[in-house]
């Protein structure tokens, strides 16, 4: 995602992880772990 | 089936249950889902108390966002705010507030009944914000018409993100921002994962 900002014209792109998130259930997080998947906070403009 | 025509097929399955699910939320806030939702995801995400006091209770109890964009956002009286993936309204009549008397807030949103939800939460908390239906990938509105474009979870539901990218840079003025909160992945997800509409939506 932070890419396709900068491929879509953003500049000053910059992120962040959101601290707290975490999935649910037990099996959905053992999975989002596995895949490296985590929430972000995402600033960009556009110049 | 044609690769083209199986995407398609897979996009609108997978578009029906992410209405399908985001509307359960609205609909059922007690229920089990495989993410936190309500006050205590807002609360975890440091959403003040103060402001979710103020909102009314509905809002509050369908929150189904992983972060809370608003604290980097740094919205001002006066500025255009767009709301990308409104749901059941909590973070557009959050930025109302912030950039009331003279600004203006678009909400929008593909599920028409979560949008009758999220006007029905802005007419109870007094705040104007103007509901637009439609998609990311599409969105309603002129081209630099916006000063900042919030989003809460919602982009990484799309299969065309480069497109949704695209379209938020078309309808932000120069010196426009974003300040959205997302799920991201290291690793390309599994096709069974891509495949699976629950997967997918969660």
């Amino acid at each position: 995602m932070f890419r396709l900002l900068e491929e879509s014209g953003f500049t000053r792109v910059k992120s962040a992880v959101v601290p707290g998130f975490a999935f649910k259930k037990e099996s959905t997080r053992n999975s989002a772990e596995a895949y490296g998947v985590k929430a972000v906070m995402m600033t960009a403009l556009k110049a | 089936m044609e690769p083209e025509q199986y995407q398609a097929t897979l996009e609108g399955v997978l578009k029906e249950e992410i209405l399908r699910m985001y509307q359960e939320v609205a609909e059922n806030p007690d229920g089990d889902f495989h993410f936190h939702h309500g006050r205590d995801a807002a609360e975890r995400f440091h959403y003040p108390s103060e402001w979710l006091d103020a909102v009314p209770t509905g809002a509050v109890a369908s929150f189904g966002g992983v972060g809370n964009p608003h604290l980097r956002a740094a919205l001002t009286p006066g500025e255009t705010v767009m709301d990308l993936g409104s749901g059941a309204g909590l973070d557009a009549i959050l930025a109302a507030r912030q950039v009331a008397p003279e600004g203006r807030v678009l909400g929008v949103e593909m599920n028409p009944i979560m949008m009758e939800k999220a006007a029905a939460h802005a007419r109870e908390a007094g705040v104007a914000v103007e509901w637009l239906a439609g998609t990311m990938e599409a969105i309603p509105a002129d081209d630099a018409s916006v000063d900042v474009i919030l989003s809460n979870g919602v982009i990484n539901l799309s299969f065309r993100k480069r497109r949704v990218m695209e379209e938020m840079h078309r309808v932000l003025k120069p010196g426009g921002r974003i300040s959205i909160t997302d799920i991201v992945s290291a690793k390309q997800l599994s096709q069974s994962i891509v495949n699976d509409p629950k997967l997918w939506a969660s």
